[in-house]
Parts: structure tokens; sequence; C-alpha cells
């Protein structure tokens, strides 16, 4: 009896030789038990089914068999998982056959995801082991990786290749670089595509009345907003208070109120830095995105101020609202009955808005915020073991898998999950929302993630938000949020920052590197 | 009992006052009782029109909540109430106990100094986020992180200056001639002050218990900094209840936070009696 792989191995010969139809080529491919990710990215793949199925399941399968030896030498046949609270739908569906294929039962100990940080860097000085691997976001690489609680991956990485950096399989490029490295060395697998896009309602664009009144009034067709100043004229034209529908639903709130400044001001051309770690949000331009803040509070839903990421999404999904900004999650919730009533259908997604730098040039930035990824205690009893689940767990065929599952954060990070989508995640996205993640991706600028960076973020959002409410002015509250930046540098050192920051800064998208001038730090 | 009725606009003073008190109580309840999707509906439902035990079902079984699409609720809370029932249980007996010797000691057998008081305070005197990373060092070189032999180890240590210091003033209040009676009738001191005193400060006794057992129950920091997977208390399991799909789940954690109350309200509601004495006494008697 012909075994699976010599008939698996026939089927991507016959395919390649052109004696087999794309449609029967993925029935049999189906037929063998191959993953609809992976039989889908072979099928289109230019390197030829042969070539591409070895190379797109490679990670998956160095992994496995990596797990398979570590598994076996293993005196403690456990896995513990520090996890965020709500991240485990898309972990679940393997514990089984790792269990029953590797004797390896997986622990998952789950956190409120605000403390996931704080109990990293309590296990640095409890050293209990009680970890094997833990999923923070990416703006604990550096103070995790500095406090010697997880390990560097860079070498295991280079043993296994993740597929970290494939073009048609790797993580988009530059989140590939700032959600994942710290200093330039593997610290974590990201797991995650943590991006802000924009959310529209289509049936208003469709409205034709609407369409005409607008078009009479703006003198440009009603669509999705380019630029941030017609994402300013939609959400006036749209406002419609007395029927319980606003403008926007974007955050004035503390703790998320600093990433919507964040996202202006990189669309303004400007970073948080300038090369020599000096802030420079308190320029002309960062007092310009508060005040176009200031000025959108008139048209925001009157939670503005109190949404949580999950209040946000209620309020949307109840059709309170024109525009939302929000995480692919907050997508996928507006997408399904259960969740969003009034938006399943009706929802056009685009890339952050553009904005105009100061040489009168049309930038496109995203903010690539949060993000969650897999990273290895030190303490563990396994650490290989716990590599090789984060590398097989994040594999371009396992992650497609993984991440349409209900009841987990993982969004779409790789680029074949969204140039090259499963059905499973065109069902659960949609072609033109995986397109558009993609499209904004590419020029997502990381969060803080340095040394210090919650603290940096904790400052902006502090000030950010007291300018919100009208207890400080915007410059008077930037400057404020500078000396405090200055402060952290200096009591975190500044040659250790400064480091981080030009390695960060060295990732971004090109048009972004020269409109901020980073292109020319050194 | 004096029989004078309330006025109108006490009437309504009162009422008022019981509106405010008991809307968080009714909201709770209401919310408890809500499918997923009236939890967070606008305008706000107030009372659902289709009641469910659902919340409720998900404490115990977690896929309970999956009928209506929420997924992601992974634990179910049984082991969050053992852990409660057990820390707040153990931890207020010992500290009432500890703390009701302890203040017969200061009050009859104390030497005045003035910095005993300051010494037994201290502890409360420092924000427990300042000295939970010190316990977590001690307690896991010493084998008693993620245990509830370390949770109520902490418990006690934190709520042991409260039990003392109310329950002294308790016994401060009592006329020491009284146990002196007994003494002379030829009892011993421990067994005048087991026969004698704590009788008569019973309704001191009882309110001290169900401070230091509010205190427990709704105990939140170190339970967090403590635990990993061993141990789970109600308020920790509260804070766990957000899923990717749905956000948090209001209606879940209303469930278990009407689950909290019953404890509180049966032992306030035994000990009513002796609680309106005991928080009276001293004023009473001073």
């Amino acid at each position: 009896m012909e075994s699976k792989n010599v008939k698996l191995e026939k089927t991507l010969k016959e395919y390649d030789a052109g004696g087999m139809s794309r449609r029967s080529f993925l029935r049999t491919m189906a037929t063998l038990g191959v993953a609809t990710a992976v039989a889908n990215a072979v099928a289109i793949s230019p390197l030829g089914a042969l070539n591409a199925f070895a190379a797109i399941k490679g990670a998956e399968d160095r992994a496995w068999e990596l797990a398979k030896v570590a598994a076996a030498k293993a005196t403690k046949k456990k896995l513990t998982l520090l996890i965020p609270t709500g991240s485990i739908g898309n972990m679940t569906p393997y514990a089984e056959k790792w269990k029953t294929e590797l004797g390896i039962e997986l622990e998952f100990i789950e956190e409120p995801d605000e403390v996931v940080h704080t109990k990293g860097m309590q296990e640095a000085v409890a050293k209990t082991g009680r970890y094997d691997v833990m999923m923070p976001t990416a703006m604990s690489y550096p103070d995790w990786i500095d406090s010697g609680v997880i390990y560097d991956l860079t070498d295991w990485t280079e043993k296994y290749d993740p597929e970290l950096f494939n073009k048609e399989w790797g993580v988009v490029f530059p989140a590939s670089h700032h959600a994942q490295l710290y200093n330039g060395r593997v610290a974590g697998l990201l797991n995650d595509g943590d991006q802000i896009t924009l959310l529209c309602r289509k049936d208003y664009l469709e409205d034709s009345a609407k369409a005409k009144a607008f078009e009479d009034k703006y003198g440009r067709k009603l669509a999705v907003p380019d630029t941030w100043k017609e994402y300013y004229e939609l959400a006036q034209f749209m406002h419609d208070p007395a029927n319980g529908f606003y403008g926007s639903l974007e955050y004035r709130s503390p703790y998320y109120v600093k990433w919507m400044f964040m996202q202006r001001l990189v669309s303004k051309g400007m970073l948080y830095f300038d090369g020599e770690m000096n802030p420079t949000f308190n320029s002309d331009e960062g007092v310009a995105a508060l005040e176009d803040m200031l000025a959108m509070n008139e048209y925001l839903h009157p939670d503005a101020f109190s949404f949580t990421w999950s209040s946000n999404y209620n309020a949307f999904g109840r059709g309170e609202g024109f525009m939302n900004i929000v995480w692919p999650s907050g997508f996928k919730y507006s997408k399904a009955p259960s969740t969003g009533p009034a938006t399943t259908g009706k929802i056009a997604a685009t890339v952050m808005p553009a904005d105009f730098t100061k040489d009168g040039t049309k930038l496109y930035a995203g903010l690539f915020c949060w993000g969650y990824g897999y990273a290895v205690s030190k303490y563990s009893a396994n650490p290989e073991l716990s590599y090789a689940y984060a590398q097989w767990m994040t594999s371009p065929t396992i992650s497609a898998d993984a991440i349409p599952y209900l009841g987990g954060y993982s969004d779409p990070y790789r680029v074949n999950h969204m140039l090259k989508p499963t059905q499973r995640l065109i069902d659960t996205y949609s072609p033109e929302y995986l397109q558009t993640l993609y499209d904004n991706m590419v020029n997502t600028v990381p969060d803080f993630c340095l040394p210090g960076g919650f603290e940096y973020q904790d400052a902006l959002d502090k000030e950010v938000h007291a300018c919100m409410t009208g207890s400080k002015k915007p410059k008077e509250a930037l400057d404020r949020a500078a000396q405090k930046f200055e402060r952290i540098t200096r009591r975190i050192g500044k040659d250790k920052v400064k480091k981080s920051w030009l390695s960060l800064a060295k990732n971004l998208a090109d048009p972004i590197k020269k409109s901020t001038g980073a292109d020319k730090w050194s | 009992m004096h029989d004078k009725k309330l006025s109108p606009v006490q009437t309504v003073i009162m009422g008022l006052a019981l509106i405010i008190v008991l809307f968080p109580v009714f909201w709770i309840l209401m919310t408890a009782i809500k499918p997923p999707t009236d939890w967070n509906a606008s305008p706000a439902i107030w009372v659902p029109s289709e009641p469910t035990f659902v919340n409720f079902q998900t404490l115990f079984d977690p896929e309970a909540l999956g009928k209506y699409g929420v997924g992601g609720v992974s634990q179910p809370a049984t082991r969050a109430v053992f852990g409660s029932l057990l820390a707040t249980i153990v931890s207020t007996t010992l500290s009432v106990f500890i703390g009701l010797f302890s203040a017969i000691g200061i009050s009859r057998y104390g030497n005045n100094s003035k910095s005993t008081p300051l010494v037994i305070l201290s502890g409360r005197m420092f924000p427990p986020a300042a000295i939970a990373v010190p316990f977590v060092i001690i307690f896991s070189n010493i084998g008693l992180i993620d245990s509830y032999t370390g949770l109520i180890a902490i418990y006690v240590a934190v709520t042991l200056p409260f039990s003392t210091w109310m329950l002294k003033s308790f016994v401060d209040d009592l006329p020491r001639q009284i146990e002196e009676a007994a003494m002379i009738d030829g009892r011993s001191k421990l067994a005048a002050h087991l026969t004698v005193t704590i009788p008569l400060i019973k309704g001191g006794l009882f309110a001290t218990t169900m401070f230091i057992f509010i205190l427990n129950w709704s105990e939140f920091m170190f339970a967090l900094v403590l635990s990993y997977s061993n141990i789970s208390t109600i308020p920790v399991q509260l804070a766990k209840y957000v899923t990717a799909t749905a956000g948090t789940l209001y209606g879940v954690q209303a469930a278990l936070a009407v689950l909290a109350m019953i404890p509180l309200v049966i032992v306030g509601y035994l000990i009513q009696g002796h609680l309106a004495r005991g928080m009276t006494f001293g004023a009473i008697k001073q």
C-alpha cells in the first residue's frame, strides 16, 4: 500500500507537470490531510508545487521534529504557558495533538492582559520556573530580555528557521522586525497582528441621498477617507446625535488615547524621538495632532472618554457610529452577526488616513500597537521544547489554521495570511479586509518597544488625556510629557535606549524613514 | 422601640437613599440574568425580557455561552469559589483569634507604651503594591508562592492590625472590675477572659469578624500577585472574564458577583443584631 508521503509527492509532481487542475489538486491535498492553508499557498506559488510544499511547511515540520526530540528528553511532561485572558481559543485546538503525539500536556495560566508584563517582571525576581512559554506584547521584550527572564531566540531561529522574513509567507515587514526583535536579536515570535485600521459604514457610503448631499457640500465623492482632513469632514457630515448616531468612535479614554495621538503624529511625519533620543512630539506636528483630536471631540460617540476596546466594539456593533478606529479583532467583531448585529455586511475598511508632512508630502503611516508573541522563559525546565512550541504555533501553516478560531486574540500577521488566505481566514475577515490589513501593515510604526516602554507610554497617555479633558493646553501637555520622557531616558540610560530606538527606526518603511529624517540617523 | 412615623419628606429622602443604595445590587442581579445580547444594549435594558441562567451556568460550565457564539471562556469558577472560601474563612478565623488575645493582652496587661500602636499599625502603613514584590521573593524562596498557606499568611498579616485594634477598643470599654470579680471567684486569668471578657464583647467580636471577612473576601492584589495556577480567588477570577470575541463578559461577572454576595448577606443577616451593637458599643460606653 502506498504511504501518504509517497502519494503526496506524486500529487505534487503531477501538479508541477501540469497534469492536474488547481481544483483537483486542492481536493487531493485535502484528502491527504494537508491543511487548506498549505494547499492554497502551494498551488499558487511561483516556486512550483514540490518546492513550495517543502518550503512553506518547513517551519512547522522543523518545529515538530525539534518538539519530538525535546519531548522525548523532557523529564517534566508538561508545558506551562502564561497567556492573557481571552486568548486561549487560538491554542486549545492543538492541545490534544501535543498530548497524544508527544506526550506533552499543555497547561494554560491565564492572567488579565494588563498584568502579563508585570507577571513576567515578577518571574525575573521570583525565578519559580512556573512558566515555560510566555505570551507578552512586543513592548515587553526589551525589559524582559534585560531582566534576564526570557531567552534571546536568535540561535534557535537560525537553526530551525521559523521563516520570519520569507517574502511569501514571512511576517509582514516591518512588523517582522519591530514586533519580534530587540536590538536586532529575536526576542519573541509574533502571533498576533495588532495594527489599527479604519472602519466605515458601507451602507451610509452607498446611500444615494447622502452621496449627493456630501458631494454638494464638499465637492468630492462620498467614499472612505483618504486623509485625516477627509476623516474629519466625514465625521462632521455623518454625525447625527439626535438619532444616536455619531461621526466616529475613536478613543479618548485613559490608556487608549495615546494611540490616537501617536497615529496622527506619525502620519504627519514625526516620530516620538529624534536620533539622539530627544522627544520630538512636542513639536508643531504634535500640537497640530492634538488640535486635530480636540476638533474631532465634537463628532465622537459620547462614551469615547470611557471606551475600553470591548465597549468600543460593542457600540460600533450596535450601529452607533459611522467610523471606528479598531484592531483587526474589531473588524471580526463587527462582521459577526452575533456581536455586530447592526454592522454585519455593512463595513468598508481602509488603511489609516494619510496626512501631509511639512514639505507637503502625503504620508501613509499606520501604528502597530500591542501585538502578542511567544517568548521562552529562562527558568523553563524544557526551553527547547518551549521554543519548538512557539515556532510550531506561529509557523505559516499552523498559524493560518489557528487564527480563525473563536475566543482568541490572534489576527493575521504573515504574508500568506493576508495575500494567500485560507477559506477560513476569508470567512472570518474577507478578502478586502485582509488586503487592507496588508496595505496598512507595510506602513506601520512600532509602539514604544524600548527599555522602559511602558513608562514612556504611560507618561504620554496621561498628558494627552489631560489635554483632551481640557485640563492642559496642547503645548503644555506635550512639553510636560517630554520632560517626563527625558527623565525616563536619563534613569534607564540614554545610550541603552538610543541603541534600541535606532535599531527600531532602521526598519521603518522607506517613506516614513525619509519623511521623519530617520534615514539619516546613525 | 418608638412608633413615631416618618414625615413625608423623611419618607421621600429615605426612599431616595434606598434607591441609590440598592441600585447597584439591582443592576448586578439583572445583569446576571441577561443574555449576552442584553449586557451592553443601548438604550440599557433594565429588566431582561428573556431572563436566563446561562451566566450562572457558565461559571461552572465554561462552554455554556457557546450557544450565543461566545467562545474563549476557559476556566470554571469552582476553584475560585472554593479558594475564596478557604482563604477567607481560615485567615479570618486566625486573624480574629490572634487579634482577640492581642487586644486583651494590650488592653489588660500592656505597659501603655505609646509605640505599641505604631508598631502594630506599621504593617498597614504601606500600600499593598509596595510590599507585594518583596513577599513574592520571600515566598518564592520558602516555597509558599502559589499556595493557600502563603495566601492565608498574607491575609492574616494584613488584617491583624485591624482586628487587634478594633477588638482592643471593645476590651478597653469593658470595666476590668468584672473580670477581676471572676478572678476573685477563683477563675484563672485565661478562664476569666474566656467566660467573662469574650461573651461581653460578643457584639464587637462579630462586627470585627464581619469586617475582616469582607476585607479578605474582596482582596485582589495579593491574590493576583501570589497566584500562578494552584490558587485562585473570586476577585481574581472576576478580572479574567474577558474574551476576544465578546469583550468583557459582564453577565458572567455579574453572576459571580451575585454568588460572592451570598456569604456576606447570610453572615450579615445572621449577626445583624450583634453587628449593630458591636458597631455602636464604643459610642454608647463613651
